[in-house]
């Protein structure tokens, strides 16, 4: 029986080490103690009472075939209640210290071409592998997950599964022995029923067919589930209803993989000898190529604080070079994502496997092999630089304000500090902790994009940044996005209300651009918006010339209805006085978001729409989960309130509540890869245009508003030191 | 700071940062590690060197898992002897995980540690990650 047991937290036999204590709960042990007591003692009655006859009028060996049985069944009955049944240990802090506030809830990864969802789990600080779920009763991680199991007190996952099955395969044979073996007694002895041994064989048959019908029940089940290869927790969640199951290797192979595999290692309690490795420098180091050090101090611009490297030649350089494999240097405003270095944090390495992300899916076909991950990754992160600097290109060259795009990386990572006290990403999320407040929320809303896709250092402020200077902010935009996320969060299954920090992060980055100001003229808003078209995947590189945009087809139409965006790098007059144009120019400066939004969905003419469609609803799953999961203690509708002042919602919110309404019609968490149909459905919703998965960015962008504090200049640090003031 | 205390020099050198390979799970959920190489070692190792450390770990815990006439043979075993041989005898996997410490030892000491690299054994950390901790590099004076 899947024990989802409310028992509370009482400690386990399979308890990790690294768990804290928990409190003595005896009502835990009761199920375990019954289930002990009827076993053992129903056998103990029918081997002292009804074996003696049975050896003698039948067989002397009947009493040694059930004996064996029974052990048989004791011993798998010990092993699935003591051992452990594949616990992750808790992460270290270290592991996860890059991700905070910048981390989304799923990460994404191929198994087999079928999208599998990887959600962090708050509690163990690491993103569960897939099969692993976190149980409640026992407070672990456990690595395939089945079920937590009462009768044995016990979770039952990888290690201890075959145990548990083999436990009901023989307690299911020992019932059918035992019941038939006494009826056998019962049917000799029928005149000698008042005797104390018939009594009690008649009892101990009454037991067995007690328990039998629901012992042969579960046994069934799990025939089943072994067959298909499934885990309980599987099978209950209608994970795989409608899909494929990706870790279905076949009828025999599955139950092979099952009763035949090694037995799993533990992963708590073992004896951790400690490395005595002496480790001192001078440290060797490889030998660098000319090119390979020039794409060092490229990638490490921002970290390296080499803004003064990057100029107009630098630029064209970039874009030269997007088809190198070295990775672009961070760039300008939007340049959160290309801030990004290759840095392979804990979070990047995974995420170069997750489709959704923008930058990964521009030049990375199938997301299947890691082998191919570097220089796709380095492309896509190339594209990303360069449809960051698109948008800003054009008129940042034209204004030659060096000094404003020098700066900007250093506003990414002033904006990073900055924020790193607006919210914790996943801190709470889960739990609805979620200290960010308005600006988690903001952050998360719009994070969802963006940040998951890379490193992301530099998302970490962009809450604050958001909030500070997006106080005059048209709120309505925000309301209609924001209603247009309440049904994600009320899709989400696991209930998490925080917004996702990284799509602030997203926006963060303009923050310290205060050259935009004189960037944004009327005359330059629709640079940027072709700029921003510009900004779709399949724009080759190359992409400063507006005028060649002009022939492109518009994603966004100047008359489209983006209402409310303000651009955080406009100060407060002249978002006023060019708001329509700064709808189109925010297109432009939502480019990060955009840059990803468009990468998930390729123009649709070229490219075909099941990957996009599956990338759009995996990147929907991750933005709205992301923007659940950090809203924090807020419920859907608070939750799309508070997002309204600082922050609009992810670009995508519309399109997210489709794909997550899609997706949870499908009951299953696995997406494939033709799954036009969401693209279908996020392409309706927004009112269609020829390209469905642009339209939906429409209403997004429309939505984008961004509102600015009352007045007043914000300071933000950079990472090299360097305060910027952002008028708003 | 450092030059100011001997002792630093005789200490461990402070941790600069760590890197993480995550699993590779386009195979399903057999242990795996990511073979692409980190942007933060690029100043510290060899691509080659790191390609090859990462193969070999994944090639030892493929031998691990497989599911060969061993593993069977050790679970017919345990059945019979009511899983009493656990007691006293060692399963397969364990046998590969200790080798695969000695490798990763191996591999610290003669490839990590001269260039301020250190691998810690995934087992530690639930076979999720594979953790590389940078030292950083006093001489150069950055910590990267």
């Amino acid at each position: 029986m899947p024990g989802v047991s409310s028992g509370g937290g009482g400690g386990g036999v399979g308890t990790a080490v690294s768990s804290p204590p928990r409190p003595f709960r005896p009502s835990r042990y009761v199920p375990v103690s019954a289930a002990t007591t009827f076993l053992v003692g129903s056998t103990s009655l029918f081997f002292c009472f009804t074996c003696p006859w049975l050896s003698d009028s039948v067989s002397s060996v009947v009493p040694v075939y059930i004996a064996v049985i029974f052990i048989f069944t004791l011993a798998n009955f010990c092993m699935a209640t003591f051992m452990d049944p594949g616990i992750f240990p808790r992460a270290e802090e270290d592991e996860d210290k890059e991700d905070d506030f910048r981390a989304p809830l799923y990460k994404t990864v191929e198994i087999k071409a079928i999208q599998v969802r990887m959600k962090w789990c708050s509690t163990c600080r690491f993103y569960r592998p897939p099969r692993c779920s976190h149980c409640s009763v026992c407070d672990n991680c456990v690595e395939d997950f089945d079920h937590h199991c009462p009768w044995v007190n016990n979770c039952i996952g990888r290690r201890n599964y075959r145990y548990f099955f083999l436990f009901l395969l023989s307690l299911t044979t020992h019932i059918i022995d035992v019941f038939s073996f006494g009826l056998v007694y019962v049917l000799n002895h029928r005149q000698q029923l008042d005797t104390p041994h018939a009594a009690v064989t008649m009892a101990v048959m009454c037991v067995a067919g007690l328990f039998f019908v629901p012992v042969a029940g579960l046994t069934g089940f799990h025939i089943v589930l072994v067959a298909r290869g499934r885990t309980t927790n599987e099978q209950v969640t209608g994970k795989f209803r409608g899909g494929v199951n990706p870790f279905n290797k076949g009828c025999s192979k599955n139950i092979s993989h099952i009763l035949c595999r090694a037995q799993a290692p533990r992963y708590t309690g073992r004896p951790y000898m400690h490395q005595k490795m002496e480790v001192q420098p001078p440290f060797l180091r490889p030998s660098l190529t000319e090119a390979q050090l020039e794409a060092k101090i490229l990638d490490n611009g921002i970290q390296n604080d080499r803004h003064s490297t990057r100029s107009k030649s630098s630029l064209d350089q970039m874009e030269s070079q997007s088809a190198d494999a070295e990775a672009p240097p961070p760039p300008k405003p939007d340049l959160r994502y290309s801030g990004l270095p290759p840095a392979d944090t804990e979070e990047s390495s995974l995420l170069t496997e997750a489709p959704p992300t923008p930058s990964m899916f521009k030049y990375r076909p199938p997301y299947s092999s890691p082998g191919r991950n570097h220089s796709a990754l380095s492309h896509s992160n190339k594209m990303i630089r360069g449809e960051s600097l698109d948008s800003p290109c054009p008129s940042i060259l034209k204004s030659s304000r060096q000094p404003s795009y020098r700066s900007e990386p250093s506003s990414l990572d002033g904006v990073t500090l900055v924020g790193g006290g607006v919210g914790v990403r996943r801190g709470g999320g889960e739990r609805g902790e979620g200290s960010g407040g308005p600006g988690g929320a903001a952050g998360g809303v719009l994070g969802g994009v963006s940040g998951h896709s890379l490193t992301g250092r530099s998302y970490t402020s962009y809450p604050s940044s958001l909030v500070l200077s997006a106080a005059g902010s048209r709120s309505s935009s925000l309301r209609s996005a924001q209603t247009a996320h309440n049904p994600l969060a009320t899709l989400q299954s696991e209930g998490t209300t925080d917004t996702s920090y990284k799509s602030l992060a997203n926006q963060t980055p303009r923050n310290g651009s205060l050259s935009y100001d004189s960037l944004l003229t009327p005359s330059e808003s629709p640079e940027f918006e072709s700029a921003a078209h510009e900004l779709s995947p399949q724009k080759p590189p190359g992409p400063f010339p507006s005028s060649a945009k002009a022939g492109q087809p518009k994603l966004v139409s100047p008359s489209s209805p983006l209402k409310g965006y303000t651009s955080p790098f406009l100060s407060a007059q002249i978002a006023q006085q060019r708001e329509g144009q700064l709808l189109q120019g925010s297109a432009t400066f939502s480019s990060p978001h955009r840059a990803y939004l468009r990468a998930v969905s390729p123009p649709p003419p070229t490219s075909p729409r099941p990957p996009e469609a599956q990338h759009l609803l995996q990147y929907g799953q991750d933005l709205s989960s992301r923007a659940l999961r950090n809203t924090s203690s807020l419920s859907s509708s608070p939750g799309a309130r508070s997002l309204e002042p600082p922050i609009s919602p992810p670009p995508r919110g519309l399109s997210l509540s489709k794909s997550t309404a899609y997706t949870g019609e499908t009951g299953s968490q696995y997406k494939l890869r033709p799954t036009g149909g969401g693209t279908m459905v996020v392409g309706g919703e927004v009112g269609g245009g020829h390209q469905a998965p642009q339209s939906t960015f429409r209403p997004v962008l429309a939505n984008h508003t961004i509102s600015k504090p009352a007045g007043g200049v914000k300071k933000v640090t950079g990472v090299g030191g360097t305060t910027y003031e952002i008028s708003v | 700071m450092a030059e100011t205390h001997s002792l630093q020099d005789f200490q461990r050198p402070a941790v600069s940062s760590k890197v993480f390979i995550q699993r590779d799970y386009s195979s399903g959920t057999i242990c795996k590690f990511q073979t692409k190489f980190p942007s933060e070692l690029e100043s510290r190792l060899d691509k080659q060197q790191f390609e090859e450390t990462i193969q070999t770990l994944n090639n030892l815990y493929a031998e691990a898992e497989k599911l060969g006439g061993s593993s069977y043979l050790e679970g017919c075993l345990a059945c019979l002897t009511a899983y009493t041989v656990f007691l006293c005898m060692e399963t397969h996997y364990e046998k590969v995980l200790k080798k695969i410490a000695r490798y990763i030892k191996d591999q610290n000491e003669k490839i990590y540690a001269p260039r301020g690299l250190l691998l810690t054994d995934p087992i530690e950390r639930g076979l999720r990650v594979v953790e590389i901790t940078i030292f950083e590099d006093r001489n150069i004076g950055s910590a990267r």
